[in-house]
């Protein structure tokens, strides 16, 4: 039996959905989103892939796995949560959906877990609308993140009981009921409803729940906890002490690491790892687990600075603490000692460098000298973009189309044997020279790590000069990179603007009054992320339209 | 009829380690000389050194067709074995067997090994040193298929499906080398031992380098061999070796008049030869213990005719048999449990030279 909704209705939904919560107008403003795609405030956002699985996790246990491969992102802006503003689904996107809604809706039935429903049948074979009812009442509210109108659960009520009539099985019938809301766009967009704004005559704001999903996918990186729903409900939402009283139980949190996490996976490229790949001959000891441990490693290690020590923000490029498997230890050279027991999965053991060691702070890191490094080669330019662009927010020039790579590529010319002669000779083409000044010497201070992330001295048999410059000021080897780039006041502009972002799903004004506040409050604070974090979930900036062009559905 | 109990052998290995706990240890661990640096390695690769090069000369009745080894599971030509009068397994009771199965023994000339100083009708020429040297086991199994890799020079079959089958869950072997300057010529210790955990594979499913094994504090398998680094080889000529390991690969490794030659790889891999006197009964065991592709009854045979060190004192019998496997091992950092780590991974090459010896690069070959 096919799911109750179809991609066609789908795509109807989105409208009608778009046309109920913001008004005719905000189709156009929708379209103009797409042009514009940064600086207007969107309509809605799709979850990322974490955050539907996380979502799940929390409105149906954890034991409610969800497999299976999700549309790719779009990165947009710098960041996959601006990206998420698209509504757009492809066919093979929308049956990814559906397959995955089918699989987790078949689990929580499942004779494993259907005591997660909270009510058993009274028979198995026949359709129980009391118990379906219990059921959806409650899941209902969590997973569109507002209440559930009498209309709308009389009618999953009414499906779950037809499923069941045809079926013969209870549990059938409430399987493709769940199946078809979690493909409608109610759970898989995360729609900003605007309201006009009693305080501010003529201006629109959020309403209290799309300001409770905004919050609550933003530090907790997963749906609003029936508190926060409560508080929406109640009013406390849209006054600043209830706010305030919100935002800090969020973040008093153990939860807020979700959060954090899913703020630098974004910013610093993660999902970009699914076309990572070495080349097994020349890197043996990048394995599939290395893989996925080096973005474990650099969110952990993030988490740690920021979320437990409260460290300024700019010492994370520089820090020697970072947790290691044995593993990952192996990669960087250093001795690990895990004593686990045979046959158990291995530990995340908290580990500290050598004041100043090359491999201190998260640019160091597998996570980023890997990702952005080919299959068989490093690439300076490679990294020295990704750190301009995730890091510092700043812009880099694709390469021209009918730019040669050849100097670049042929690593087997006797007489370029490091990476630095070849982009060398690559940059002496003066189509190249511009842009790779931008790039290269501080991609070439990180040329001490090859490909595989891997801790080395010379290439090809000769000794590696990982001296470069940033900003005018020299240096010599990672440790040197990391201390200027440390010191570099877009560092902490750039991550204030990237949490932003990632809440909104557009760019800050820059001089709006309100961003610069955040961003002096982030100064004063020592650049402490969980407080910016905590400026950017109180301040009005978050839940205007910057650029009224929306209308509401009052109006 | 006698029949040889496996507890034979294992109860050997069981007196000798309690020996180890009880009396060798203590001088053991204190008669460790102090030493300016120590490098540790897991082992990566074991097996028996097959020298497949020259089929035909070396097994010419099996090549031409006029012997047949068996590559069956099943019993090798309906093997009979009896135990009074009554028929029984001859896996299970292979000295009880009948008829001897007369598998082809090796008749070429070359075999990698070392002089153990058997007799000199014994003798083969090893490949690599072109040194005469004793290796009864490969004379005695070399010409079943199991042994007979072709492409040289594969594991055997049955060694790589227990290598393969305990990479991942078995505990590896550790060793350390010792010296006062490993980047030069100069007398080095060489100890061994189990570690805690199983081994890390890498992208190629080889073994990981530069991994931190922390070593078993229980000292059944610790070992303590005297040698020399010259020229770049590293060369043992003296000494004992228990190890245990796991079924189905080896369940132990236990040679006497230990041997070893092991030289560097590029990547501060070691590779090389280990050899001596091993248990011929329990070299057979491994093979009569399994149900997999293999000859067991006739390996039997000819262990128990070529066998060639210790006699029984009763039966004259010899209890031992000359052997050599090929190795390879990768850096690795080696701790105790208390998480002090006892020696560091390397790359640089032993002796400060690069001694790829032709059993690397085969074993390279291999790999591939």
């Amino acid at each position: 039996m096919k799911s109750i909704y179809g991609k066609k209705l789908f795509a109807l939904m989105i409208g009608a959905s778009a046309i109920a919560y913001a008004g005719p107008s905000a189709m156009a403003a929708s379209a103009q989103a797409a042009a514009e795609p940064v600086k207007t405030f969107p309509t809605s956002l799709r979850l990322s892939p974490s955050q539907y699985k996380q979502s799940i996790a929390d409105v149906f246990g954890e034991s409610v796995e969800v497999n299976g491969r999700f549309e790719p992102e779009l990165r947009d802006g710098g960041l996959l949560a601006i990206g998420a503003r698209t509504t757009n689904v492809t066919d093979g996107g929308f049956q990814a959906y559906d397959e995955i809604a089918r699989e987790v809706s078949a689990e929580i039935v499942d004779p494993q877990h259907r005591t997660l429903m909270g009510c058993t049948p009274k028979s198995d074979k026949k359709r129980d609308d009391s118990c379906a009812r219990s059921f959806f009442s409650r899941v209902g509210p969590l997973l569109y993140r507002r209440p559930f109108s009498r209309n709308e659960l009389d009618d999953v009520v009414k499906a779950a009981g037809q499923g069941a009539d045809k079926l013969n099985d209870f549990y059938s019938g409430v399987r493709l009921t769940l199946a078809g809301m979690l493909i409608s766009p109610e759970f898989l967009l995360r729609f900003k409803k605007m309201e006009p704004d009693p305080a501010h005559r003529g201006q629109d704001r959020l309403d209290a729940y799309s300001k409770a999903t905004a919050l609550s996918y933003f530090l907790w990186n997963t749906t609003p906890d029936q508190e926060l729903l409560d508080a929406a409900k109640s009013g406390e939402l849209n006054s600043r002490e209830g706010l305030e009283k919100q935002v800090d139980r969020l973040l008093a949190s153990p939860r807020v690491a979700d959060g954090v996490r899913g703020l630098f996976a974004d910013m610093m490229g993660f999902s970009e790892f699914e076309h990572v790949s070495k080349e097994a001959a020349f890197f043996p000891n990048y394995t599939s687990t290395i893989k996925q441990q080096s973005q474990e490693q650099t969110l952990r290690t993030i988490v740690d600075h920021v979320v437990k020590r409260r460290a300024d923000y700019r010492d994370l490029f520089t820090t020697p603490n970072t947790f290691l498997t044995i593993d990952l230890a192996a990669l960087y050279g250093v001795p690990l000692v895990d004593t686990t027991d045979n046959g158990q999965p291995q530990r995340w053991i908290k580990y500290t460098y050598p004041e100043k060691d090359p491999r201190s702070g998260i640019l160091a890191q597998a996570g980023f000298t890997t990702l952005w490094s080919p299959a068989g080669r490093t690439s300076p330019t490679g990294r020295g973009k990704a750190l301009r662009e995730m890091i510092l927010c700043q812009i880099v020039p694709p390469p021209p189309g009918n730019v040669a790579f050849n100097f670049v590529e042929d690593t087997t010319n006797p007489n370029l044997k490091t990476t630095r002669d070849r982009i060398t000779a690559h940059r002496s083409e003066a189509m190249c020279a511009g842009c790779h000044k931008l790039t290269d010497p501080q991609g070439l201070a990180l040329e001490n790590f090859d490909s595989a992330g891997q801790l080395r001295q010379r290439e090809n048999g000769v000794v590696i000069d990982a001296s470069g410059e940033f900003n005018g000021v020299k240096f010599d080897g990672p440790y040197g990179l990391a201390q200027a780039v440390r010191n570099d006041p877009a560092v902490t502009s750039c991550v204030a603007q990237r949490a932003f972002e990632y809440e909104t799903g557009y760019t800050p004004p820059k001089n709006d009054p309100q961003w610069k506040q955040i961003q002096d409050s982030f100064a004063a604070s020592k650049y402490d992320v969980v407080a910016l974090l905590r400026q950017i979930a109180l301040s009005d900036l978050s839940y205007t339209s910057p650029t009224k062009t929306l209308t509401t559905a009052s109006k | 009829m006698k029949i040889e109990l496996n507890r034979k052998s294992a109860g050997r290995a069981v007196a000798r380690a309690a020996i180890l706990a009880t009396v060798a240890l203590p001088f053991v661990l204190s008669a460790k000389p102090a030493s300016a640096e120590t490098r540790g390695y897991v082992i990566s690769w074991f097996a028996t050194a097959v020298n497949t090069k020259d089929y035909k000369t070396d097994c010419p009745a099996t090549a031409s067709g006029t012997e047949k080894a068996d590559d069956d599971s099943g019993p090798r030509r309906n093997d009979v074995a009896l135990v009074d009068g009554k028929p029984v397994s001859s896996r299970s009771y292979p000295g009880a067997v009948q008829k001897d199965p007369g598998l082809e023994m090796i008749k070429g000339k070359y075999a990698y090994g070392f002089d153990l100083g058997g007799p000199a009708k014994n003798k083969f020429i090893d490949p690599e040193t072109g040194l005469k040297v004793d290796n009864q086991v490969w004379r005695a199994i070399g010409c079943h298929s199991n042994f007979a890799q072709r492409p040289y020079p594969e594991k055997p079959y049955t060694e790589a499906l227990g290598w393969d089958a305990l990479i991942d869950s078995s505990p590896g072997w550790a060793m350390q080398i010792s010296g006062a300057d490993l980047s030069k010529d100069g007398p080095v210790t060489i100890t061994l031992d189990r570690t805690l955990r199983h081994l890390e594979r890498d992208a190629n499913f080889g073994v990981r380098s530069k991994v931190t094994y922390a070593i078993d504090p229980a000292k059944r398998s610790h070992n303590v061999l005297q040698g020399e680094i010259k020229e770049g080889i590293l060369s043992v000529k003296t000494g004992e070796i228990f190890m245990v390991a796991d079924f189905p690969f080896y369940t132990q490794i236990d040679l006497t008049n230990t041997h070893m030659r092991m030289g560097a790889d590029p990547d501060g891999r070691i590779s090389g030869f280990w050899g001596g006197y091993t248990d011929w009964y329990a070299w057979a065991y491994l093979y009569t213990a399994r149900p997999a592709a293999a000859d067991p009854v006739a390996y039997y045979f000819n262990l128990k005719k070529l066998a060639d060190a210790d006699p029984d004192p009763a039966t004259g019998q010899n209890r031992r048999i000359s052997t050599t496997w090929r190795m390879q091992a990768v850096p690795a950092f080696l701790a105790e449990t208390d998480g002090k780590i006892i020696a560091t991974a390397s790359s640089e090459p032993i002796g400060g030279i690069i001694q790829q010896t032709p059993a690397s690069a085969e074993i390279r070959k291999a790999q591939k």
